[in-house]
């Protein structure tokens, strides 16, 4: 399929008018293109600013993502927008930037989730961005030389730091005292080796006695490049089990659906009816063990390092993953998902298997209230949670922030319900949303998906229990190598357990991609810590970060 | 009680020396037996029961490994801690950093030497023997600051100015409640309250229930609880030593003795302070029936010890941590009004009941 | 106040009925489901040397060496790199290589994690479960059985 084809009908029933929307951008497109998603627009270098924010006053309030990338006569910046009312409207903003001089207009006047967006395409690929307030390296160390994801990044060339460089990187911030300084603040790193930091992850706080004046977050110290991995496999097979190590507490499983979902649509392949309500109970189970992790950690952050509610957490969560274990093979990296099913049906006998799951079920209230009782009911619990870290729906908008952390604070956007996949809208649950934007909000919120996951698999097993026996079909007939048609582009998205995954892939007529990318939902969730944590304790900002419940390798990938 | 210092008198007594030879001599064995003692607690508290105790809270199977229900872990970590590498990290200030933790389990140890352990064992009984108790006991405090800010770290520097505000805001409520205390015995000396708490309080049938403070007051007894465990730094009031917020808190730069001398003066402090709560609440070494004074003193001691260690530890488990601002709130606008409020209430039922 | 005593009342709950969910091991080894993937085991016999394993492996962790007639010399997979993912061994044509439930596998250094061919043949079964026995029901299941022709590209 060219790039000049007649845009999909679907686009159009559904009422994006991209001819609307053209003519509302005037003279800053210079072209159109299709991709396999939405429209996008192309648009010249020097006038982001002004495309964005017209798109952005037309309702496409969410910039879910941003990919560069590279060819061989030019580099490309692209915008993907959406709407957080109706996530089906999306539409993308292309600026092209020549080899020699790669920058353009940075975005963030309109959208504050640009910077780190623009950030990570600037030290992966090398695109600058002009009045980009602090445009320095996010992933790699800033003595990084060259940039890893362009065509001419030289591996083999040793990447010498100076001793300049070597010396300690913070030994300025120190309290060797100048003249000037301001003495009122301390500088404080928190992490990367810390035990509330859930990860490596290096926070560069100023303190004003114990208040958080400022608190920068530093990342990448669990970058493995996974992007560039995804470009050098096969789409058929050597992908699927990267995505299971990008959200490992484990929700690996959605995580599959998200590149599945992606390459799927990428070459129309069609997934049968069963292996979506395998996939639908398997993802929901995922959910229910990342929630519980949250909420086991945010608890021990909370209570200490003897918190008894931690362990019961981690039992709960141990039997779901012993029922992922008789499904998949495997307690944490699943590679369960193939393009076009499932690799396994349920295992035999099946009647013991929804036996498992049912008594799971039936104690899922049971271990709700207990959690209730030992977390959410104790006053002094309340007293550290309730209006700490606190996140205005506006400013969650503006940052991009999505999944239990947006819901929180009540904006109401859920994939799983706006943009459906699996068999999500067959099915009877409800959406979990909280007005209160803080701490105790999101683990409330959590507390609920789990119950509401729980309603979920209750009706998967009943459709799977009733299926006829000879109408089990778990995967479509996918060639053994697949070779999407070269020049296609897609975005698409799935409800994460921390939020909204999306990956972004080029084909280029091989069986590898030429360009994948990851939107890791904690990645965009991290860059609105600032908001929430100034003027706070350290105390509230060790509670924000398990509340956010991040994990780095989404972060980082 | 004439003799201010009845296990040295029953000591010299024993080993029949007179004279200041025989109080020095006996004096030093019965310090010996006292510190012993108190050092076996911690020592078992420590690395063991705190440890089992967290796992059945938890619902799992903790050390049971080396000896006969694990109790061999006592001696194998002892070695363990004993022999890693004392690390001393640069641009500490030295005789700062080596005195805080001494200064902490010293403090502790000496105000065991007013408790009454119950069949005589009773190291010195002088006549103010309150204020002396909790006179000693907060010079751990010192101890604290002393090793944190001799750190040269700013993790230790929050964690040693969260511990000495956290006892400076609840050393008041806890004297004025110990007070009140004293009130009901009408003497600061120990002895003297411990003896007032074994009049009888009222009669059941056969079975007399003695006058122990803590039955006399109870929201005095609940009052002294919290304020105690604000003290000894246990949860909710675990703040100086946050592994959560600040890594280690004070005790972030120090490893093997200096460690082992922090770990073990915070379970002498637990014990201290559980034996204050004893000596002044629950009516030292005496049996709560009358029918049961045939069991020695020194196990009601030792299990009323005992029992209050194991509600910190259960608190530790269940309760979360308060912020240091909250904590503060806590204990000058609540906990000192509720102290003064509990000074007249004790002296309310002084008059009515005794 | 009345929260912070159910808490306290529900951790108490936990000690007193005194059940683990912990298991002692070594004394009392785990359960693991029959379609746990755990070490490789191959077999010389059914191996054909067709390489769709070494190829597919996303990590590059099978290594096979053959001389000039195309006669397998070596077949080294290295358990320590090994992602566990199973494709290889779902795409073997001839049930060659298996991945046991055996999870019990130690080694000294790095280097002694990569086993060549008669490590991999004398890999015990993990308390004598035969994979193969164990996922029968679902051998076959990988090969789609939809309509259409199927496109060995």
């Amino acid at each position: 399929m060219s790039m000049q084809d007649e845009p999909e009908s679907e686009t159009t029933e559904e009422g994006v008018d991209y001819d609307a929307l053209e003519s509302a951008l005037g003279d800053a497109v210079v072209g159109r293109e299709t991709h396999k998603n939405a429209e996008a627009f192309v648009v010249r270098g020097d006038r982001v600013t002004d495309a964005l924010s017209t798109l952005k006053a037309q309702g496409f309030d969410h910039l879910a993502s941003l990919t560069g990338q590279d060819y061989e006569d030019r580099y490309e910046s692209i915008y993907h927008l959406r709407q957080y009312d109706d996530a089906q409207k999306e539409v993308s903003v292309i600026v092209p930037t020549p080899r020699d001089d790669p920058s353009h207009e940075s975005a963030t006047e309109v959208f504050s989730t640009a910077n780190w967006h623009e950030r990570e395409a600037y030290d992966l690929v090398g695109i600058n961005y002009d009045d980009h307030p602090d445009l320095k390296r996010i992933l790699l160390p800033q003595s990084w030389t060259g940039h890893p994801l362009s065509k001419d990044y030289d591996q083999d060339k040793p990447q010498i730091v100076t001793l300049e460089k070597h010396k300690n990187p913070i030994e300025e911030d120190m309290e060797i005292e100048k003249p000037g300084d301001d003495l009122d603040t301390m500088f404080l790193n928190i992490g990367p080796h810390h035990p509330a930091t859930h990860g490596v992850l290096h926070l560069k706080t100023v303190l004003d006695g114990e208040q958080v004046a400022d608190v920068e977050p530093d990342i990448g110290y669990l970058h493995r490049c996974q992007e560039q991995m995804c470009e050098k496999s096969t789409f058929r097979h050597q992908i699927m089990p990267y995505p299971d190590r990008w959200d490992y507490t484990p929700a690996g499983i959605i995580n599959e659906w998200a590149y599945a979902r992606t390459a799927e649509e990428l070459a129309d392949i069609e997934v049968p009816e069963y292996a979506q309500v395998i996939r639908t109970m398997a993802a929901e189970l995922n959910r229910i063990s990342a929630h519980l992790l949250a909420v086991a950690t945010f608890g021990l952050d909370i209570v200490g390092d003897f918190a008894a509610v931690f362990m019961y957490a981690m039992r709960d969560r141990d039997i779901v993953m012993d029922i992922l274990e008789d499904l998949t093979g495997q307690r944490m990296m699943y590679n369960y998902f193939r393009l076009g099913g499932v690799v396994w049906d349920l295992p035999e006998p099946r009647d013991e298997f929804f036996e498992k799951i049912r008594q799971f079920l039936e104690a899922v209230p049971e271990k709700t209230d207990e959690y209730h009782n030992v977390l959410s009911q104790n006053e002094l619990f309340q007293m550290r949670t309730v209006n700490t870290g606190y996140l205005a729906p506006e400013v969650a908008k503006d940052y991009g922030a999505t999944g239990p952390v947006a819901r929180a604070s009540g904006v109401d956007y859920d994939l799983r319900r706006d943009d459906p996949y699996g068999i999500y809208d067959e099915l009877d649950w409800e959406v979990v949303t909280r007005e209160g934007g803080d701490n105790y909000a999101r683990l409330m919120v959590r507390m609920r998906e789990v119950e509401e996951s729980a309603r979920i698999i209750e009706q998967c097993i009943e459709m799977l229990e009733d299926w006829p026996e000879d109408e089990r079909e778990i995967q479509s007939n996918v060639p053994r190598s697949l070779k999407p048609d070269p020049g296609q582009e897609i975005y698409k998205a799935v409800e994460g357990a921390k939020g909204e995954l999306g990956i972004y892939i080029r084909t280029d007529g091989t069986d590898k991609p030429a360009r994948f990318k990851v939107r890791g939902p904690s990645f965009v969730n991290l860059s609105a810590l600032k908001e929430m944590s100034e003027g706070e304790l350290i105390s509230d900002l060790v509670a924000t970060i398990g509340s956010l419940d991040i994990v780095l390798a989404e972060v980082d990938r | 009680m004439a003799s201010s210092a009845p296990l040295v008198d029953h000591i010299s007594g024993l080993l029949n020396l007179e004279g200041l030879l025989g109080e020095v001599v006996a004096g030093i064995l019965g310090s010996v037996l006292v510190a012993v003692i108190v050092l076996l607690f911690a020592a078992i508290a420590g690395p063991y029961m705190k440890r089992k105790l967290t796992a059945a809270f938890t619902d799992r199977i903790a050390v049971d490994r080396v000896g006969p229900y694990g109790i061999l872990t006592i001696a194998v970590d002892a070695i363990r801690l004993l022999t890693k590498e004392r690390i001393v990290p640069e641009n500490v200030d030295r005789p700062a950093w080596d005195i805080g933790p001494m200064l902490v389990v010293i403090s502790a140890t000496m105000g065991f030497a007013v408790i009454p352990f119950g069949n005589g064992i009773h190291l010195a009984d002088p006549q103010v023997g309150v204020v002396y108790l909790f006179a000693v006991s907060s010079i751990a405090s010192l101890g604290i600051v002393s090793g944190a800010y001799a750190s040269n770290n700013k993790y230790s520097m929050l964690g040693g100015l969260r511990g000495v505000s956290q006892n400076i805001a609840y050393e008041i409520p806890l004297v004025l409640t110990g007070a009140s205390a004293v009130l009901f015995a009408g003497s600061l000396r120990i002895s003297d309250i411990v003896a007032a708490q074994s009049a009888t309080l009222f009669s059941i049938g056969p079975v007399s229930v003695p006058a122990w403070f803590g039955f006399v007051n109870p929201f005095a007894f609940a009052l002294f609880m919290v304020a105690n465990m604000a003290e000894i730094g246990r949860n909710p009031f675990d703040l100086p030593e946050a592994p959560n917020d600040l890594v280690a808190g004070y005790q972030t730069e120090y490893s093997s003795v200096y460690f082992v001398l922090f770990y073990l003066g915070e379970f002498l402090h637990i014990f201290l302070g559980a034996g204050i709560i004893t000596t002044l609440f629950l009516g030292g070494p005496t049996a709560p029936v009358s029918a049961l004074s045939f069991i020695p003193g020194i196990v009601w001691f030792i299990a009323k010890v005992w029992g209050v260690f194991f509600f910190t530890q259960w608190a530790r488990s269940g309760v979360p941590r308060v912020r240091p601002d909250q904590l503060l709130d806590i204990g000058w606008k609540g906990m000192l009004g509720l102290a003064f409020v509990n000074l007249f209430l004790t002296a309310v039922l002084i008059g009515v009941i005794v | 106040m009345i929260g912070v005593l159910k808490s306290l009342a529900t951790t108490m709950k936990h000690a007193l009925d005194g059940e683990t969910f912990t298991v002692e091991y070594p004394d009392q080894a785990p359960e693991v489901s029959p379609r746990f993937r755990g070490v490789h085991k191959w077999s010389q016999e059914r191996c054909i040397w067709c390489r769709q394993c070494e190829s597919v492996c996303p990590n590059d962790t099978i290594q096979i060496v053959m001389d000039e007639d195309r006669n397998g010399e070596q077949y080294n997979l290295h358990v320590g790199q090994c992602i566990y993912c199973r494709l290889c061994e779902e795409v073997c044509p001839t049930e060659a290589i298996l991945l046991t439930e055996n999870f019990e596998f130690t080694g000294d250094t790095k280097h002694d994690l990569a086993f060549n061919k008669e490590q991999l043949k004398n890999v015990p079964w993990y308390k004598d479960m035969d994979p193969v026995q164990a996922r029968e029901s679902d051998r076959e299941a990988w090969v789609g059985e939809g309509e259409g022709e199927v496109d060995y590209q």
